[in-house]
């Protein structure tokens, strides 16, 4: 009795003492990652960063361009990217709750969600790039849309649903249309539940490179012209960590530690977003 | 009231109730079209897909699938390289990254004094997010040159006269290579599974639990007996995502992978991926046929993403439905 | 015994408001009402009673169609009101649903001002200026009672305010787009007594203007607001007659055993 009570308490042991283990380990090689882009990062961070624009070859300057780029193709997306989003959830979860198409609408959408982001870029390429003959901030634009929408499709859909039918039944009973309902009820009280999803949109295509490379393709220098090749900060990072001179790798590391820290500070707002709201 | 006025109301209301049927019918129609936009989206990608592989597809046949050789210069290209790559690095990324992260979720669900329970959770979340560019640019300059000082050296001279497992370490230690790129798929994937696993394990009733602790388990039989059984679909899904992602993961890889066509035994060799191929490859791409080939790659590698993506899906479904019942 | 003191209609009229015949209802394949047939008079309030799952509630989900919000619902038979049959298919039903007011079993404030919960519904259909509006929300709520309460804070959530205040905005909201009917369901179900009380003064003055529907499972309540009372059971209305009837000579064992308290 004793024996067999001593080795299912060594087993236990031991096995906790893996698991400790396992949380020390993985966490040990994520905070020494974030610990590099820190130390690397920093180390080039100053305002010419920020001013500058991205420099030739051996010379020092900044990724203003490539900032602004970005900037720029992100904020076209999310325009195209989040109407269908809100839209096509708002369908789930409103009037098609019950139908046939929300289930293989929900399906479709899950595996879009998780899909690489490389072969969103290939699709884009054969959709807009090779018809118009050349790459383009819009195309690039296009292409992070397509990464925008299962994101906010799922979060809309979630949160609405999450809204009581009584609610819904109340607004209808007063005599508003459907879509007023959802208007003014629906989305009123899905607010900081659709916002998460947009944020953590955001979040998603603010590092995304792959969909960018053969889209968007890069450019040296300032440009606005969506119609034409526009630089972005990934993959300005790309192809200056991939060189062989020293101040466009550490070029590279500070834009990855802008881009790390934007997408941490997203991440951190639409969690106390949603956080908040739990909370009541 | 007097009846004129009565009237105007109602004429009003009519009015009102005709601009209404119209106005809903335009929103529901507008979120309907939005929602098939998310078929037509995957649909589209599958047709560019194919309508862009069709070239290499009809020259090469099924060899494309079969043979290695990737060569520009005479045009002939073979898929197995990159194929090979993609599903290695991902086999091993899969089996370091599912034990250690179940074995975070066991900590944080179980072990974890509880004030450090929910800053690490989400810790390990929003460490989930990070784009995987960064992965990659670590994986290049920091832990590439370690491993090629460390690690590298160690399994080639520990392993140098051991029949087989001197032929899956052998050549000269570039630091890139198969081996590099499957750790950095795992530490990448690593806070995905962990936080995938915590929450289904978050599924599992306290009351069941408190049972089991009840009769006199230890941590580990519960989890073993109770906690794991009981959320097994759930794990099985999670890990399913999260071997998606690894197959598909494009920057993590392509920076440390070394983009070598050329099939070898040794893992601690340079190979390449699909998603690194293309990556690498696509702009530089001159003929047209070379394009197309590259459209193959992806094609592929949507149909294996597709299938693992699906199956995932179903079981967290299933894992949903058991939950909710 | 049950206190029957305010059930003696005054000045009501006998003209019938609603007319339901030969009403069948259906969850999907599952029959929840049968063959339903009963008259409302017009300017008074009828108690729907009866054990749950008996149908009390389908009824008077009919009465404005809310059911069409789900899908497998539906409804045959005719319910007239006004003599127009509501189950119509060119019945418009947002139009029938400014007609029918109904207010839930638990209080559902709009997320936004006390203000804008009233003003939401009336801005709907009618053009009114910043002063009418002013007018009218406030009439709405003297109406439900609830004016000298929130008067101060009119701009506030409605859901900083109480359980049962939150009600009688609901009730105040519903009043305010001047319905000609109102369906309660079970409205003072989640309430306190003092609460509930005071909702049951409030159906008792809304009475002369509006033709009132109500669930409930209290029988009491039934008794102390209503004129005339449908017992149901089972999908089937068993028995439907003046509430004092109803409650002491029953004709029907049924509806003796149910109010009497031997079963349900």
């Amino acid at each position: 009795m004793t024996t067999i009570y001593a080795r299912r308490k060594a087993t236990n042991a031991m096995m906790m003492g893996l698991c400790v283990g396992a949380a020390a380990v993985g966490l040990a090689w994520l905070a020494l990652i974030l610990g590099a882009l820190l130390y690397k990062g920093l180390a080039g961070l100053n305002l010419a960063v920020f001013t500058e624009m991205t420099p030739p070859p051996g010379s020092a300057g900044g990724l203003l361009n490539a900032i602004y780029g970005s900037v720029i193709v992100s904020v076209i997306a999310m325009l195209i990217g989040t109407p269908i989003g809100i839209l096509a959830g708002t369908y789930m979860a409103e009037y098609g709750r019950f139908s046939k198409l929300t289930m293989i609408v929900r399906f479709i959408n899950d595996i879009l969600l998780s899909a690489p982001s490389i072969i969103i870029g290939l699709f884009v390429y054969e959709l807009i790039v090779r018809p118009m003959g050349h790459f383009s901030g819009l195309a690039g634009s296009v292409a992070l849309a397509i990464l925008v929408i299962p994101v906010v499709v799922r979060t809309t859909e979630d949160m609405l649903s999450l809204v009581p039918n009584a609610l819904r039944e109340a607004g209808t009973a007063i005599g508003a249309p459907r879509w007023i309902v959802i208007r003014s009820v629906g989305y009123r009280a899905a607010m900081s539940g659709i916002v998460t999803g947009v944020l953590l949109a955001v979040a998603r295509i603010s590092g995304e490179t792959a969909p960018l490379l053969f889209t968007a393709l890069n450019n040296q220098f300032w440009s606005s012209n969506l119609n034409a090749p526009i630089a972005s900060l990934p993959v300005t990072i790309f192809q200056f960590a991939l060189s062989p001179y020293q101040e466009w790798q550490q070029l590279a590391w500070t834009g990855a530690l802008i881009i790390t820290l934007t997408v941490l500070t997203l991440s951190i707002i639409a969690r106390s977003l949603t956080g908040r709201k739990e909370g009541h | 009231m007097t009846l004129a006025i009565a009237e105007r109301v109602d004429n009003r209301r009519e009015k009102v109730v005709r601009h209404f049927a119209l106005t809903d019918t335009i929103f529901h129609w507008a979120c309907r079209l939005a929602a098939i936009a998310v078929l037509v989206i995957l649909g589209g990608v599958f047709v560019s897909l194919v309508s862009g592989s069709w070239e290499a597809l009809a020259k090469f046949g099924p060899a494309f699938l079969t043979t290695a050789r990737w060569s520009p210069v005479t045009e002939t290209f073979g898929a197995l390289a990159p194929i090979y790559g993609t599903l290695v690095t991902a086999a091993i990324a899969i089996v370091i990254a599912v034990p250690v992260g179940i074995g975070i979720a066991v900590f944080l669900t179980e072990l974890c004094p509880r004030p450090l329970r929910r800053p690490i959770g989400i810790a390990v979340e929003l460490l989930a997010g990070i784009p995987s560019i960064i992965y990659g640019i670590w994986g290049l300059f920091v832990f590439a040159p370690f491993l090629q000082r460390t690690l590298q050296p160690f399994l080639i001279d520990i392993f140098a006269n051991v029949p087989v497992l001197s032929d899956l370490f052998a050549g000269p230690a570039y630091g890139i290579g198969i081996l590099t790129s499957s750790l950095i798929l795992a530490i990448m994937i690593l806070p995905f599974i962990a936080s995938i696993t915590k929450d289904v394990f978050d599924t599992v009733p306290g009351v069941v639990k408190e049972s089991a602790y009840g009769i006199g388990c230890t941590t580990w039989e519960v989890v073993r007996r109770i906690v794991i059984p009981h959320t097994r679909v759930g794990i099985m899904g999670g890990v399913m995502l999260a071997l998606g992602r690894a197959l598909g993961e494009t920057m993590a890889v392509t920076f440390v992978i070394g983009n070598s066509h050329r099939l070898s035994a040794s893992i601690i060799a340079p190979g390449t991926t699909i998603s690194a191929t293309i990556a690498n490859e696509f702009t530089e791409a001159d003929a047209d046929v070379y394009v197309s080939s590259l459209m193959s790659l992806g094609l592929i590698l949507f149909f294996i993403t597709f299938i693992i993506l699906a199956a995932a899906r179903y079981m967290l479904l299933r894992m949903g439905r058991q939950a909710g019942a | 015994m049950v206190s029957l003191e305010k059930v003696a209609p005054q000045n009501v009229s006998d003209r019938s408001k609603i007319e339901i015949k030969n009403l069948n209802f259906y969850y999907g394949e599952t029959k929840a009402l049968k063959n339903i047939s009963m008259v409302l008079p017009e300017r008074s309030v009828t108690a729907f009673i009866g054990p749950s799952g008996c149908g009390k509630s389908t009824l008077l989900r009919v009465l404005n169609r809310i059911y069409e919000l789900y899908p497998k619902q539906r409804a045959d038979g005719e319910v007239l009101v006004d003599g127009k049959n509501i189950l119509d298919r060119d019945q418009d039903l947002n139009l029938l649903r400014t007609k029918v007011g109904m207010v839930f079993q638990k209080p559902t404030p709009f997320p936004m001002s006390i203000y804008e919960n009233i003003a939401f519904g009336v801005r709907l259909y009618e053009q009114v200026s910043k002063s009418e509006m002013d007018e009218r929300v406030e009439a709405a709520l003297r109406r439900a009672a609830l004016w000298n309460e929130v008067k101060d804070k009119l701009h506030s959530g409605g859901t900083s305010l109480s359980g049962g205040q939150q009600q009688r905005l609901c009730i105040a909201r519903t009043v305010a787009v001047k319905p000609e009917i109102i369906l309660l369901d079970e409205p003072a179900s989640a309430l306190d007594p003092l609460s509930t009380a005071k909702i049951e003064e409030l159906i008792d003055e809304l009475r002369a203007e509006y033709t009132i529907v109500i669930v409930t499972h209290n029988m009491q309540q039934a008794a102390r607001v209503s004129r005339q009372t449908a017992f149901m059971y089972l999908g089937e209305l068993v028995e439907f007659d003046e509430t004092a009837k109803i409650f002491t000579s029953p004709r029907e064992k049924r509806t003796q055993d149910y109010v009497t308290g031997r079963f349900g």
